[in-house]
C-alpha cells in the first residue's frame, strides 16, 4: 500500500520509530477509520435501526425500550391502505419531475448565457448563486411573504400586468399549493445547476467549437452536436444529485404550507416526519424513510457512476 | 466567401462594444430579477405596519424604520437565536475538518479497492435527506439520553456535511503532488511535520471553501434542531424563524427583521470568499 512513499522510504535508516507508526498502514487505517467509524455509528445504524423499527409497532410509550412488538409488514400495508398514499405519491413524482426539469432548464440556460464573455459576467453569475447559499428557512419565509394572497408581491406584480383580475391563494388553495412550493424549491435549486453545468462547460475544449464552425456548423448545430454530448456526463450527474435534493425540500415546504393545505402539497418525507413527531407513529414514519431511502440510494448510485464515468480516479 | 467572411468579422469586430454592453445588461437584468425576493425580504423589513401591508407595495421603505429589528432584539430573544447558531456551526465546522482532514488525505493518498469503494460509499451518503434520517436518529438518541442537547445536533448536523467535506477535501489533496512531501522526508522531516507544513498550507484554498461552505450548511438546518431539541433556549436561528413563520397567520414584521439579521452573516461571508467558492464548487463539487 502507498507505493509511491515507500520507494524513497524504505531507503532511510535513519528513520525513527514514531515515525515508522506514522508511516505504517496503522495511521492510514486510523485516518479512514475515525471518520467512517463516526458515519457507521452516526448514519449506518440509523438506517439498519429504522429498517428494525419499520417493522416494529413504535410509539411513545415504548420509545425508550429496546423490546417492541414486532408488527411483520403491517407498517407497510397501513400505509399502501392509506387514502393519502396516493396522493402524497403524485405529490412527489409531480414536484421531483417539474423541479428537476425546469432547474436544469433554466440552470442551463443561465451557464449558456453566463458563458458568453463579457464584462463582470463571472461576477454577476456570482451574485445568481447567492440563492443557494441562503439558508432554506429564509427562502420559505420569503418565499410565503411574496406568495401571500393579500400582501404578497407576486399577486400584485400579476394583477399590475392584467393577468390576473383577482387575488390568488397561492398557499391556501389546494390546487396550488404544491405549484406555490415548486416555484420557491425552483429558485433555491436553480444556481447549483447553474454552476455545475458552467463547470461542465467550461471543460469542453474551445478548439472543437472552432474545428466545428470552419466546417460551417452553425451555433444551434454546434449546440446539439457538440455541446450536449460532451456534457452528458454532467448532466447524468446533475439529474441525480437534483432529483436526491428535491428530498430535502422539506424545509421549504415545511415552512411555507406544512404539507397542506389538505395535503395538497404533502411529499414523501414531510410525510414521514409528520407520521413520526406530529402522530408519532414511528413505525410508520420509519416505513415510509426506509422505502425512500431505498429510491435515494437506487439514484445515489447512479449519479456516483455518472461521476465516475466522467473523472476515473 | 473569404471575403464575406472579412466583411463580417469587421462588422463584428465594430459591433463588439454594443455586444458586450447589450451582455452585461442582460446579466445584470438576470441578477436583479433572480435576487428581487432577498430584495424585497430586506426592504419588507424595514417598513412599518400600514406600509407593510399596503394594497399597492411601495418598491422602497418610504418611512424606512428599524422597529421590527429593536423589538425582536429586545422581546424575542433573538441574540439568543443567534448565539444558539453560532456555537451549533462553530462546532460543526470544527468537529467536520478534524474528521475529514485525516479521511480526506488518506483517501487522496492510498489507492486501493478498499479506498475507492468508501469513496463511493461516502458518496451516496452525502445525499442521505436528514428529514429521513431524523426518525432513527431521535430514537436513537432519546434511548441513550442525548435528546435536548445540543451535542446531538451537532453529531447529527455533522453527519450531513462530513461526507461532502471529505469528498471536496480530498480533490485538495490529490492535487498536491506526493513528491514535495517526499522531498520534505529526504530532508530529514518527519512525515507528519511535513503534512502539516506543506500539505497542509498547500490546501488552504481548499479548506477556506470547505469550511465556508460546511458553515453554512450548518448555519442553515432546521430538521435536526427542530425535532432533537424541544427546548426553546437551546435553539439555532432557524427554529426561531420557524416560530415567526410557520403559522397560518405569520407574524410578518417580525418575521422579516429576522430573516434579514438571520441571513446577513452569509451574504457578508459569501461576498468575502465568492471566487473561491465558485471556483471550488466548479472544480470539486462533483468529482
Amino acid at each position: 500500500m502507498s507505493q509511491p512513499l515507500r520507494h524513497t522510504l524504505d531507503a532511510t535508516p535513519w528513520r525513527m520509530s514514531r515515525d515508522r507508526f506514522l508511516d505504517s498502514s496503522t495511521i492510514w487505517m486510523l485516518l479512514i477509520g475515525a471518520a467512517a467509524l463516526f458515519l457507521l455509528l452516526l448514519v449506518g445504524y440509523p438506517i439498519a435501526y429504522n429498517l428494525v423499527m419499520s417493522v416494529q409497532e413504535v410509539t411513545l410509550g415504548n420509545l425508550p425500550s429496546f423490546s417492541r412488538p414486532w408488527v411483520g409488514l403491517q407498517n407497510y400495508r397501513q400505509l399502501l391502505a392509506d387514502p393519502l398514499f396516493l396522493l402524497v405519491a403524485k405529490n412527489t413524482l409531480v414536484f421531483t419531475v417539474a423541479n428537476v426539469a425546469v432547474q436544469f432548464v433554466l440552470g442551463l440556460g443561465l451557464a449558456l448565457y453566463f458563458q458568453l464573455s463579457f464584462p463582470a459576467s463571472s461576477f454577476l453569475r456570482g451574485l445568481v448563486l447567492v440563492g443557494w447559499m441562503l439558508p432554506p428557512l429564509v427562502i420559505g419565509a420569503v418565499w410565503k411573504w411574496l406568495l401571500g394572497s393579500d400582501s404578497g408581491f407576486v399577486n400584485y406584480a400579476l394583477q399590475g400586468l392584467g393577468l390576473i383580475s383577482g387575488k390568488i391563494y397561492w398557499l391556501a388553495d389546494p390546487s396550488l399549493s404544491l405549484l406555490a412550493v415548486t416555484i420557491a424549491n425552483i429558485w433555491f435549486g436553480v444556481p447549483f445547476n447553474m454552476i455545475l453545468l458552467a463547470a461542465g462547460l467550461a471543460g469542453i475544449p474551445a478548439d472543437i467549437y472552432e474545428a466545428a464552425a470552419l466546417d460551417g456548423a452553425g451555433p444551434v448545430r454546434r449546440f446539439i452536436w457538440i455541446t450536449l454530448p460532451l456534457l452528458r456526463p454532467t448532466i447524468y450527474a446533475l439529474l441525480s444529485l437534483t432529483t436526491v435534493y428535491t428530498m430535502r425540500a422539506f424545509d421549504l415546504i415545511y415552512t411555507m404550507t406544512h404539507g397542506g393545505p389538505l395535503d395538497s402539497s404533502n411529499i414523501f418525507p414531510v410525510w414521514s416526519y409528520r407520521m413520526s413527531f406530529e402522530l408519532f407513529d414511528f413505525g410508520g414514519g420509519a416505513a415510509i424513510a426506509t422505502a425512500m431511502f431505498a429510491l435515494v440510494l437506487v439514484v445515489a448510485l447512479a449519479y456516483v457512476r455518472s461521476v465516475n464515468a466522467e473523472r476515473p480516479m | 466567401m473569404s471575403r464575406q467572411g472579412s466583411a463580417g468579422d469587421g462588422m463584428r469586430r465594430a459591433l463588439a462594444p454594443v455586444r458586450s454592453w447589450l451582455l452585461t445588461t442582460g446579466g445584470i437584468a438576470i441578477a436583479a430579477v433572480y435576487l428581487f425576493p432577498v430584495y424585497w425580504m430586506v426592504i419588507s423589513s424595514l417598513k412599518a405596519n400600514p406600509e407593510l401591508f399596503a394594497a399597492t407595495p411601495t418598491l422602497y421603505p418610504h418611512a424606512p424604520t428599524l422597529a421590527a429589528f429593536r423589538w425582536i432584539f429586545a422581546r424575542e430573544n433573538v441574540g439568543l437565536y443567534l448565539q444558539n447558531s453560532a456555537i451549533i456551526s462553530f462546532s460543526v465546522t470544527a468537529l467536520t475538518l478534524v474528521l475529514a482532514t485525516g479521511a480526506a488525505y488518506a483517501l487522496a493518498r492510498i489507492r486501493t479497492f478498499w479506498t475507492a469503494a468508501m469513496v463511493v460509499a461516502i458518496m451516496a451518503v452525502q445525499v442521505l435527506p436528514p428529514p429521513l434520517l431524523v426518525t432513527p436518529m431521535f430514537v436513537i438518541f432519546r434511548q441513550i439520553g442525548l435528546v435536548n442537547t445540543q451535542f446531538a445536533v451537532i453529531l447529527a448536523t455533522t453527519t450531513k456535511v462530513l461526507p461532502f467535506a471529505i469528498i471536496m477535501l480530498r480533490t485538495s489533496f490529490a492535487q498536491i503532488p506526493v513528491e514535495l512531501e517526499e522531498a520534505a522526508r529526504v530532508d530529514g522531516c518527519p512525515r507528519f511535520v511535513a503534512f502539516f507544513h506543506i500539505t497542509l498550507p498547500l490546501a488552504r484554498t481548499g479548506y477556506i471553501v470547505v469550511s465556508s461552505l460546511v458553515f453554512l450548511l450548518a448555519y442553515g438546518e432546521f430538521v435536526y434542531p427542530l425535532s432533537l431539541m424541544n427546548h426553546k433556549e437551546l435553539q439555532p436561528g432557524p427554529v426561531g424563524l420557524y416560530s415567526f413563520v410557520g403559522a397560518d397567520f405569520a407574524d410578518w414584521p417580525d418575521a422579516l427583521a429576522f430573516a434579514t439579521v438571520f441571513v446577513a452573516p452569509v451574504i457578508v461571508l459569501y461576498m468575502f470568499l465568492q471566487r473561491r467558492i465558485v471556483s471550488g464548487l466548479t472544480a470539486g463539487a462533483l468529482k
